[in-house]
């Protein structure tokens, strides 16, 4: 036994309580110089919790440390990156008003006697992002950039020359697939130099492309380590939910189209043009497009955030172009924001407050008792029980609840409006599988009811998935639509502008269809 | 890609060193449109200039230690206060006895370092938010200074008397030392790695902490260099007034004004961003402005109008700036 060396690192016997959780229970966790073990579990299982006590964030109540062998206590994160240990955290940290490199050598700014080496930094942010294949300018400020790009940053930021243990968690979030395997060419790179890598994500695609190790953990108890050849991805996402995922997603509604519900014509400004789009009765309609293609605009324009200043839209054969969030709200556009905590949550108010925001957004401060909204107040508990929203109670500040569950309460929000029109940006991310095949239920439930549903995700496989009709952006226009069941290839030839879709043709046309 | 990084290239910025120009021509333009206008032409002259600005020294070297505050996303309220005790003690601790100066100085700065760092632990370590840490620091050391002292107190010595009336050539000493004193913030500011921790831990505090910076470090030590400001504006009001007296700090709105001319200099106050010329080229369009109602002989009432209007104006320009860049 002595003759194998120690694993790189050694977690032991792990245990971590928060207040009212016990969010590590008894986990140990190996990963060995050279391999890339992923870990595994839905949000809430306790991977980044266990990464934060590696990285010297948290303090554990118990267990053990080991790094080659040699035990170790972290007080400070400091202490963790001076023993090589890197990570990559899932939320962004860039300071947008400083500059690239300025951000990747923060906490380890090159110099002596504390007098920063400019020209060191300037040339180990350009080495750094060349190894990344990334065309970021080094001295840019980080504002500047791209969610992509400031994760190609993020990443640039953890890999010191010391790196013995890289810590990644959900890296490819923000990503393109060309942006993925580069990444990926990275880590098998690092993985042959003998950095032990820990790979945290619950993207089973990745998670097969990239682990050589399989760690699954759920409810802050470790279930299981596997070879990755020695599994599968059934068995991992299994183990990951405790049941089988059956009707994950949604059937598809086909056949004949309703009325349209929602039109635009010739719908533009500074960032998208030229957008012909109708949503029918019944209908989940996916956007997608890579970063920047303008995806995001026009879900803005059409919520009146970053209105359209030309063409024409209708809502129920009436005419708006909302020039904001409240009109298009009056005019029946529901918006689920892509950045739940900035812009879909008020994190320390109670989860009914946070439910009720639009519809007392838009009652008269004062409503008379007994009227509409009033009535849908008493409504909201029964409505966050029928969408499954868990918490100790609804009174809990909404900050304590899961990612899935905090994005039910938003969509519990909307519902209770029951606008025709609902838009969600990325309505899954960040959230588990479970919750995620939740979402996708209650959308399915909500189109059948009538109403009409825009989905815009980077998430191909859950476009494809989700969608009755995918519509794809490019370059600020709407460049091609599929039917459901389209394959990814073809629709990334056309979201990357390699092709332009044959039927883009029939695109309007099938608008038009009635 | 590639597009975004070159535009992000072109429009790379450095707020400070643009508006701080901008701020300083304009407002001595001002100054002398308003000379020439009431026929006091004679004030356009280096003396003239000088004038404005030893008239803003106090406030400047306070509002200097103010941004170091700012930048770590903490505020000061308490420097009014610490300008009056370090100016009472001054000249009590010296009595008129020169060879009292420099241990009474000393003494001084360090009574100030202690409050900066009890500032910053209360923030840091006990957590209480900077507005009502220190407002309640400077709550408590002025109710002491009351209780202690009713009038001026002691007597600087005439050698002491230099800090606030010597003059190199023309310049006063005063005036030279407020440049040097921004010019060496503004290198700890860019070219130290302390500097680049300030920004980080007013910018991200987690982040920071998460990349390894110790951020209550930070905090206590910019804490610590606002004391030291208000303390050494303290030391040159003793100097110009030989003597200090437990109410020079609260007179001069030393807290209240030196948070104004930080964020018209540009420094967001959340933190991290910002920096020390834009603080000076504040403090320069605040001292015009007094120059210019003093010229008019317009009551100083209306002054006060006009300085609530620039400060709500600046801000309200860097906000709208701001959100056309990412628009």
């Amino acid at each position: 036994m002595n003759a194998n060396p120690p694993p790189r690192l050694a977690m032991q016997n792990i245990r971590k309580a928060f207040p009212g959780v016990l969010a590590l229970d008894d986990v140990s966790f190996d990963c060995a110089a050279g391999e890339v073990h992923a870990l595994c579990g839905e949000n809430g299982a306790g991977k980044s919790t266990l990464m934060k006590i590696l990285g010297g964030v948290y303090q554990p109540e118990a267990g053990e440390i080991r790094v080659d062998g040699v035990p170790i206590r972290f007080h400070h994160p400091l202490e963790a990156r001076r023993l090589g240990i890197s990570i990559i955290h899932q939320e962004l940290s860039l300071l947008p008003d400083r500059t690239v490199a300025e951000n990747i050598f923060l906490g380890m700014e090159p110099g002596r006697w504390g007098v920063l080496d400019r020209t060191a930094m300037a040339a180990g942010a350009e080495r750094r992002l060349r190894r990344l294949g990334a065309a970021i300018a080094a001295d840019g400020l980080a504002r500047e950039l791209s969610i992509a790009e400031q994760q190609i940053v993020e990443i640039a930021k953890a890999l010191i020359f010391n790196t013995r243990i890289l810590v990644m968690d959900e890296p490819t979030a923000a990503l393109d697939d060309t942006e993925t395997e580069r990444l990926f060419l990275l880590v098998r790179q690092l993985r042959d130099d003998g950095v032990a890598v820990v790979f945290v994500s619950h993207r089973m695609p990745q998670v097969f492309a990239i682990a050589d190790t399989i760690t699954v953990l759920k409810d802050g108890r470790h279930v299981a380590t596997r070879k990755r050849d020695q599994t599968s991805v059934d068995e991992v996402v299994r183990m990951m939910v405790g049941r089988e995922l059956r009707d994950y997603y949604p059937v598809h509604r086909i056949g004949e189209r309703a009325h349209p519900i929602l039109s635009i014509r010739g719908g533009g400004n500074d960032i998208i043009d030229g957008i012909d789009l109708d949503l029918h009765a019944g209908e989940i309609v996916g956007v997608v497009g890579l970063e920047g293609s303008g995806k995001g605009g026009l879900c803005r324009a059409m919520f009146g955030a970053t209105p359209f200043v030309r063409g024409t839209m209708t809502v129920n054969g009436r005419e708006c172009r909302p020039t904001s969030p409240r009109q298009a709200i009056q005019a029946g556009i529901g918006f689920v924001s892509d950045d739940r905590k900035a812009e879909g949550l008020a994190l320390h108010q109670p989860v009914i407050e946070n439910a009720l925001l639009a519809l007392r957004g838009l009652s008269r401060l004062l409503a008379p008792a007994g009227s509409a909204a009033q009535r849908g107040e008493r409504r909201m508990d029964e409505l966050l029980r029928d969408v499954d929203v868990r918490a100790a109670s609804y009174e809990q500040q909404i900050r304590l609840l899961s990612g899935g569950n905090q994005q039910k309460t938003v969509l519990a929000r909307w519902l209770a409006l029951s606008p025709p029109v609902l838009i969600c940006a990325e309505p899954t991310r960040g959230i588990d599988v479970a919750a995620k095949a939740a979402i996708y239920q209650l959308l399915r439930r909500y189109t059948d009811s009538g109403k009409a549903a825009l989905v815009v995700t980077s998430d191909l496989p859950e476009a494809i998935g989700v969608a009755d009709r995918l519509v794809v952006m490019h370059g600020g226009r709407l460049v091609g639509s599929f039917p459901a069941g389209a394959s990814e290839e073809d629709v990334m030839a056309v979201a990357t502008g390699h092709r332009r879709h044959l039927h883009v043709a029939t695109f309007p046309a099938g608008a038009v269809s009635t | 890609m590639t597009d975004v990084a070159m535009a992000a290239a072109r429009r790379r910025t450095r707020e400070p060193t643009r508006v701080a120009p901008l701020l300083i021509v304009s407002s001595l333009l001002a100054y002398c449109i308003a000379a020439a206008a009431t026929g006091q032409a004679a004030q356009i002259s280096v003396d003239g200039f000088i004038g404005v600005l030893q008239r803003s020294v106090a406030l400047g070297i306070v509002a200097l230690g103010q941004t170091m505050a700012i930048l770590v996303g903490s505020i000061d309220l308490s420097v009014a206060t610490l300008v009056s005790v370090a100016a009472v003690m001054a000249s009590w601790w010296m009595q008129g006895d020169p060879r009292m100066m420099l241990p009474a100085s000393a003494l001084v700065l360090v009574l100030a370092t202690a409050v900066g760092i009890a500032n910053g632990l209360l923030v840091t370590k006990l957590r209480v938010n900077a507005l009502i840490a220190t407002l309640g620091m400077g709550l408590i050391l002025q109710g002491i200074l009351s209780a202690s002292f009713n009038n001026f107190a002691g007597s600087v010595p005439v050698d002491f008397q230099v800090i606030a009336y010597g003059t190199m050539g023309k310049l006063p000493f005063s005036v030279l030392f407020m440049f040097v004193l921004t010019g060496i913030l503004w290198l700890i500011l860019s070219r130290t790695r302390f500097g680049a921790h300030i920004y980080a831990t007013g910018g991200n505090l987690d982040g920071a902490r998460l990349a390894g910076i110790k951020t209550e470090r930070i905090i206590v030590a910019a804490h610590v260099l606002s004391s030291l400001g208000a303390a050494i504006t303290g030391l040159y009001l003793a100097s110009r007034l030989r003597s200090g007296a437990p109410w020079v700090g609260r007179d001069g709105v030393y807290d209240l004004e030196s948070i104004a001319v930080v964020v018209i200099g540009g420094t967001v106050l959340a933190g991290g961003k910002g920096g020390v010329w834009g603080t000076i080229a504040g403090v320069i369009l605040f001292g015009s402005l007094d120059a210019i109602f003093t010229m008019i002989g317009v009551d100083a009432f209306l002054k006060q109008v006009l300085r609530g209007v620039i400060v709500v104006a600046a801000v309200a320009a860097y906000a709208f700036r701001s959100k056309g860049q990412v628009a």
